[in-house]
Formats: C-alpha cells, sequence, structure tokens
C-alpha cells in the first residue's frame, strides 16, 4: 500500500459516503445515513494510513505544503464529523461536511498543489510543527461544523417561519445548539494549536512571540470573531439567526487566516 | 458608580471595541508595514501621506491603535470586576437563606411528599449527593431542614480567568514593546564580541551549514561559548529552533554570510615551454608577492558569484560562490605578463583568452571566503508574563467550558409522619447533562424502600 493509492481511496470513499448522506437526507431513511457514516470512518482509516505512509516516507510531520495541509485539513473535519456524530446522533450535517472534505481533498489532489515531498527547510524542524498545524487545523474543523449547523439553522428557520414542516434532525433549536457546541469545542484547540502554541513556536523559531505578521493578525480576527459569538451569546442572549450570522463569519474568517492570507498578502508565515 | 465606570461595564461597549479592533488590524494586513518612504511613494502616490500621517504603515504600534487596546483592557477590567463581586459572594457564602418559593422559580425544581421521616430523607439526599461528588452544607432550624449542595464551583470563574488572561498577555506586550532589546550581533569563527546591554561575552567557536543530499540547506549551527571577564561559563550549539537562553536573553540562529574581502585564493601558475614549469600561489585578495624568478602577483580582486552588469562591468549576483573569479595582476620587472580574470569553474578560460600576454596558464585552484554567523539577540521582559497569559487563558477556557458549576438547593419539611421535598437546581453550563443528573437524585430519593 502506497500514499498514492490510498489517498485517491479515500477521495473516492468520501464522494460515495458524501452521496448516500445526501440520499438519506432526502429519503429520510436513517440506516443509510449510518450506512454513509461507516463508509466515511472506512474513508478516515484510509486516508489516516495515507498520512502515516506520508509520515514515514518525507520522515516528518504530513502539513509541511499546502498539499499535505489540505489534505490534514480533511482529515481533521472527517475526525470532527465522526466525533459530533458519535456524540450528538445527528446525521443530517454531516452530508454537507462531506462536501467541504470532497472541496479540500480534490483542491489537495489538483496539480495546483505539488505533492513531491521536499525535505524541510531549517525554520519548520520543530516539534511545534506537530503541535501548532495539528491542533489548529482541528479547531478549524470544529468552526466548519459550526458553519454548516449555522447554515442549516438558517434554512431550517426560514422554512419554519412559513410555518412548513421541519423534520425534527433539522430542528433549528437543536442546530442552534449545535453550533455553540461546535464552538465550545473548536475555540480552545484554536486558541490552544493557533495562538498559544503560535507563539511559543515563533518565539522560539523568529526570535519573538508576536510580529504581527498578517497570518498572526488574521488568526487574532479569527479569534475575535470567536469571542464575539460567545459574548453574545452567553452574556447578552443572543440566539439563532444572529449567532448563526457570527458563526458563519467565523469560519470564514478562519478560512482566510487558512488560505487567504498565503495567496492574496505577503509575509513571514509562507510554508502553507 | 461613576458615569464613566458604568459605561465600560457594558458589554455592548467591549464588543464594539472588539469590532472596531478587529477592523481596524484587518486594515493593518492589508497595508503593507513598516516599508520606506519611497515604497509607499512609489506604491500609493500622494495618498502616501495620508496614510503615514494616519499612521496606517506603523499600525500595529499607533497611537490610536493602542489608544484601542488601552480603552479595551479599561474595559476588560470593570467587566470583570463588576461580575467579579456577586460570583465570589456565590462561591465563598454558599446561599442557604433560601424559602421553598424560590426553589420553585429556579429553572430546575422538582416538589413532592414522602411517606417518610425528615431524618431517614435527609440521610438519603446527603448519601446520593455525595455519590455524586457534591460539597454540601445544612441547616436544621425549627421549620425544617435546608440543603445547599454545589459542585465543580471553579467552574463559573472560567471567563474572569480568561479574561485575567488576556490582561496578563496585553501587559506582557506593552512590557515588551518598552522593554525590550534586540540587536544583530555578524560573528566570524573564534571572534568574541561584547553583548550590548549585558555584561558578559559570546564568543562563535565554529559555524557549519549542513546540507541535505539533494543540496538544499538542513541548518545552521552555531557553537557559542558565553564568556564572563574572559571566563568560559558554557558552550551551545545553536540552530534554527533551538536559541541559547543566558540570563534573560536569547541568542537566535538567524542568518550567515560570506565575507569575501580577504578572501585566500590558490592560484596555480604554469610556464608553458620547454620543461613545463608549475607552481601554485597561495595569496589574500589585495596581497602583491613576488616570485622567487622575480615574478610578482597581485590579487586585486575576487568575486563569489561573477557577472558582468548592466553597464558591462563585473559584477557579484550574490554571496554564494557559484561563479568565483579573481582579478590577478602579474608582472616582472615592470612588464606585464598577464592582467584578467580567473574562473574558478572554468579553467581554460584564462588560456582560451590570452589577452595581451600568453606568456603564463593561471588557474584559480583554490579559494575561502570566511563565513559568519548571524546571532539575533533578544531580551524580552515581556516574554513570561505572555507564557503565565497563555496558560491561564488555556485554564480559564477549559473551566468555563468544561468545568460546568452545578448547584442543587434542598429544602426538608415534615408533618405527620410526612416529609415534603422541595428541591432546585442551577448549571451555568451543559444543562442537559445536570437536568440528567438532578432526575437521577430525585429518582433516588423517591425511590420507595
Amino acid at each position: 500500500m502506497k500514499e498514492a493509492t490510498l489517498f485517491p481511496l479515500a477521495f473516492i470513499v468520501y464522494i460515495i459516503s458524501a452521496i448516500l448522506y445526501f440520499a438519506s437526507n432526502f429519503t429520510r431513511r436513517d440506516k443509510l445515513a449510518i450506512f454513509a457514516s461507516r463508509l466515511a470512518l472506512f474513508g478516515f482509516l484510509a486516508h489516516s494510513l495515507a498520512l502515516i505512509l506520508r509520515t514515514i516516507e518525507t520522515s516528518h510531520a504530513p502539513f509541511t505544503n499546502m498539499y499535505e495541509s489540505l489534505s490534514f485539513f480533511a482529515w481533521s473535519t472527517v475526525l470532527a464529523l465522526l466525533i459530533i456524530e458519535k456524540k450528538f446522533r445527528i446525521y443530517r450535517l454531516s452530508a454537507y461536511l462531506m462536501l467541504i472534505v470532497i472541496a479540500l481533498v480534490a483542491l489537495a489532489s489538483s496539480p495546483l498543489m505539488p505533492k513531491e515531498a521536499t525535505p524541510l527547510v531549517p525554520a519548520l524542524q520543530s516539534y511545534w510543527l506537530w503541535l501548532h498545524v495539528s491542533v489548529t487545523l482541528l479547531g478549524e474543523a470544529f468552526f466548519a461544523i459550526a458553519f454548516i449547523a449555522s447554515i442549516l439553522y438558517l434554512f431550517a428557520e426560514r422554512k419554519q417561519k412559513q410555518s412548513e414542516q421541519v423534520s425534527l434532525a433539522l430542528n433549528p433549536e437543536k442546530l442552534d445548539s449545535l453550533s455553540y457546541r461546535a464552538v465550545a469545542i473548536g475555540f480552545p484547540l484554536f486558541t490552544l494549536g493557533g495562538l498559544v502554541f503560535g507563539m511559543v513556536w515563533a518565539n522560539v523559531a523568529w526570535g519573538s512571540y508576536w510580529s504581527w505578521d498578517p497570518k498572526e493578525v488574521w488568526s487574532l480576527i479569527t479569534w475575535f470573531v470567536f469571542a464575539l459569538y460567545l459574548h453574545t451569546r452567553l452574556v447578552m442572549g443572543w440566539k439563532g439567526r444572529r449567532s448563526a450570522l457570527i458563526a458563519i463569519v467565523g469560519f470564514l474568517a478562519a478560512l482566510f487566516t487558512y488560505f487567504g492570507v498565503n495567496y492574496l498578502i505577503s509575509g513571514l508565515h509562507s510554508y502553507a | 458608580m461613576s458615569p464613566v465606570v458604568r459605561f465600560f461595564t457594558s458589554v455592548k461597549v467591549a464588543i464594539t471595541l472588539i469590532i472596531i479592533i478587529a477592523i481596524a488590524s484587518i486594515i493593518g494586513t492589508l497595508i503593507p508595514q513598516g516599508r520606506s518612504h519611497q515604497e509607499y511613494l512609489l506604491h500609493y502616490g500622494q495618498l502616501a501621506y495620508l496614510l503615514e500621517k494616519l499612521q496606517l504603515t506603523r499600525l500595529y504600534h499607533s497611537f490610536w491603535y493602542l489608544a484601542l487596546l488601552f480603552l479595551f483592557s479599561l474595559n476588560l477590567i470593570i467587566c470583570t470586576v463588576v461580575r467579579l463581586r456577586p460570583k465570589l459572594k456565590r462561591a465563598l457564602r454558599p446561599f442557604l437563606d433560601f424559602k421553598a418559593s424560590d426553589l420553585m422559580a429556579l429553572h430546575f425544581h422538582h416538589q413532592f411528599n414522602l411517606n417518610l421521616p425528615l431524618a431517614s430523607v435527609q440521610q438519603r439526599a446527603k448519601e446520593i449527593l455525595k455519590d455524586h461528588h457534591y460539597h454540601f452544607l445544612e441547616k436544621n432550624d425549627a421549620k425544617g431542614v435546608k440543603i445547599a449542595a454545589r459542585k465543580r464551583i471553579l467552574g463559573i470563574f472560567g471567563s474572569d480567568i480568561v479574561h485575567l488572561a488576556i490582561l496578563i498577555i496585553l501587559a506582557g506586550g506593552l512590557l515588551s514593546g518598552l522593554g525590550s532589546f534586540r540587536t544583530d550581533l555578524a560573528l566570524h569563527q573564534k571572534q568574541i564580541a561584547a553583548v550590548p546591554q549585558a555584561d558578559f561575552s559570546l564568543r562563535l567557536d565554529s559555524f557549519e551549514t549542513e546540507f541535505y543530499p539533494n543540496g538544499q540547506v538542513k541548518d545552521w549551527k552555531s557553537t557559542l561559548t558565553v564568556l564572563e571577564k574572559d571566563k568560559e561559563i558554557l558552550s551551545k550549539t545553536i540552530e534554527v529552533n533551538h536559541p541559547l537562553n543566558y540570563r534573560g536573553f536569547m541568542f537566535y540562529q538567524s542568518a550567515y554570510g560570506w565575507d569575501w574581502d580577504q578572501a585566500s585564493l590558490e592560484i596555480l601558475i604554469k610556464q608553458p615551454g620547454g620543461q613545463a614549469e608549475e607552481k601554485v600561489v597561495k595569496i589574500k585578495v589585495g596581497e602583491k608577492m613576488v616570485l622567487e624568478n622575480g615574478i610578482e602577483i597581485e590579487a586585486l580582486r575576487f568575486l563569489p558569484d561573477f557577472v558582468l552588469d548592466e553597464n558591462r562591468q563585473p559584477s557579484t549576483r550574490s554571496l554564494e560562490p557559484n561563479n568565483p573569479a579573481a582579478l590577478v595582476k602579474i608582472t616582472r620587472s615592470g612588464e606585464s605578463l598577464f592582467s584578467g580574470w580567473l574562473f574558478g569553474r572554468f579553467p581554460d578560460f584564462s588560456s582560451l583568452h590570452p589577452g595581451k600576454s600568453s606568456a603564463l596558464n593561471l588557474e584559480l585552484k583554490g579559494y575561502a571566503g570566511s563565513q559568519y554567523s548571524v546571532i539575533h539577540v533578544a531580551r524580552d521582559p515581556g516574554t513570561r508574563l505572555i507564557w503565565v497569559g497563555c496558560f491561564l487563558i488555556m485554564l480559564g477556557l477549559g473551566l468555563a467550558f468544561y468545568w460546568p458549576t452545578y448547584e442543587i438547593r434542598i429544602w426538608l419539611q415534615e408533618e405527620l409522619g410526612k416529609t415534603t421535598i422541595v428541591a432546585g437546581g442551577l448549571a451555568n453550563k451543559n444543562r442537559e447533562n445536570f437536568a440528567k443528573e438532578l432526575e437521577t437524585i430525585i429518582s433516588f430519593l423517591r425511590k420507595k424502600k
């Protein structure tokens, strides 16, 4: 088995799993969703093995260029999805989350992303690479869940307003609470991985814990958006629509920190 | 409460400030920061003056950005202190002064009667609360028994600890901004340099570059020795990601460079004709030597990466020895025998392009510049506060999200061998879980023996 076969295998399994999730959503057959979830788990295991093989082959953490980091982000998102499914027994979001996963894997597989493993530049040779990137991306994966839950909330709320029948799984209140739960997991992870580990590593590698580098600033902005989400919700009692909008903006800010800054703004943080 | 303080207790003010700071920060990522005036003029034209006037070109250190951070800190302090008072009261003085009607007003409440004497219900209640790890206080009086139980009380302070952590981080940032000292030291091997603002020196014992098999740089390593009054204190090899920390100073491997101004050269001189005579001459750039046969050799210049610039003048593309070339002049009793460039990579060049004289064949056999290591020196008194803040922020987030405080208050009253039980519950987070736990506790109390 090689990474080059396992990664496309995971890709195909994710696609089939997404189709089944959607089929389950439309036919309202839960058994299909459970089967889709099994498939997602299988894809996840293949993907995990691909990442392990990549690590062995390159002898460094599997997120040092855009291809690797996209693959790892997709992996984290599937992990977050499986955790949320297990914990809250909700399958309706998975179809849409799988779309994000497929988009990430497709982007990673595209010819735009060079796949050859290159030796690590000196600045990346640190165990902080493992901690900083993996924890941050896992946190962002939970933001992705809050994002999907919030978008679904907006649709569900509109349906409910038009007094249409809303299925129990798409109950707006449940989606609203799920979005909060996802932020409650994602926010501490993002703070730890993105900001705390980021500062510790910057201090060791660049000689200063904070340099106002665009990527640093954008991760701070992302953090601010989710801090707003929590304060408006917990102190001012905002719920539902307004909360959902902030969570959506928060995930978009996280995405911009992840991609946008690399391609649109130049800075110190030019690895991935 | 003064109106100013009242203004800053508002969460709305906090939210407004966060939004303004976020927008300001975004602007700072869109305008390149800290460039030269010329660059801004080139890029923005006349707008550059306005940008500089508004300090948008050094936004994060501008007066107004710092003022925003100051207002934010003030807001954070006042908000936290105002909210802390009732929380401390709640934590330090458990509330036993409740009436049955107070409990029924709580979000979670239960009321029922049992055909049991009060004492046994009380016993049962204590047992089940203990099983669920609650701490509790009891108060017996003529009217009945009150039990106030709670667990994980620290959870209510999670957000305050996060706020404190942010203040500590901001204080650390301020301390870094005011009190940090940074400089770069360029050290040649064996060179000793006094560390500025410190009473010790640093010696570079060795510097080396490691390469991967494909030629890519793997690491730069400098072996440093700390000297105090000429006494060796300690030695450490630093590399990227592994700085040396000594008495509040951090020494980072930051860069390296080549010094070619005094490069040592090895030049092979061949005299063609009858009996070929070969001789290797070692000479430094800028030196002149007279050989035994009356030949005078002078090394005028060395370029590590020879290229002709736009004016067709010899120049160097980089400081890496990619295309080493030496300008050499050879004379014998005033008569020029050779004058031109020798190329390390193209040994035949001088014989193919003999110039004025072909009396000699020359080759640049060897060259050695001295490599120096650039050590970034930083003394940043704010760093420690930052780590304290980082630790506290994670502790606070953990408490706030995953250490939910549960409180249960029970009121018991006996009448004719029957006991009336009123129970109320409070949870700051994780309410569904708490509801389940309260359910379990109540059903245990209700259980018929």
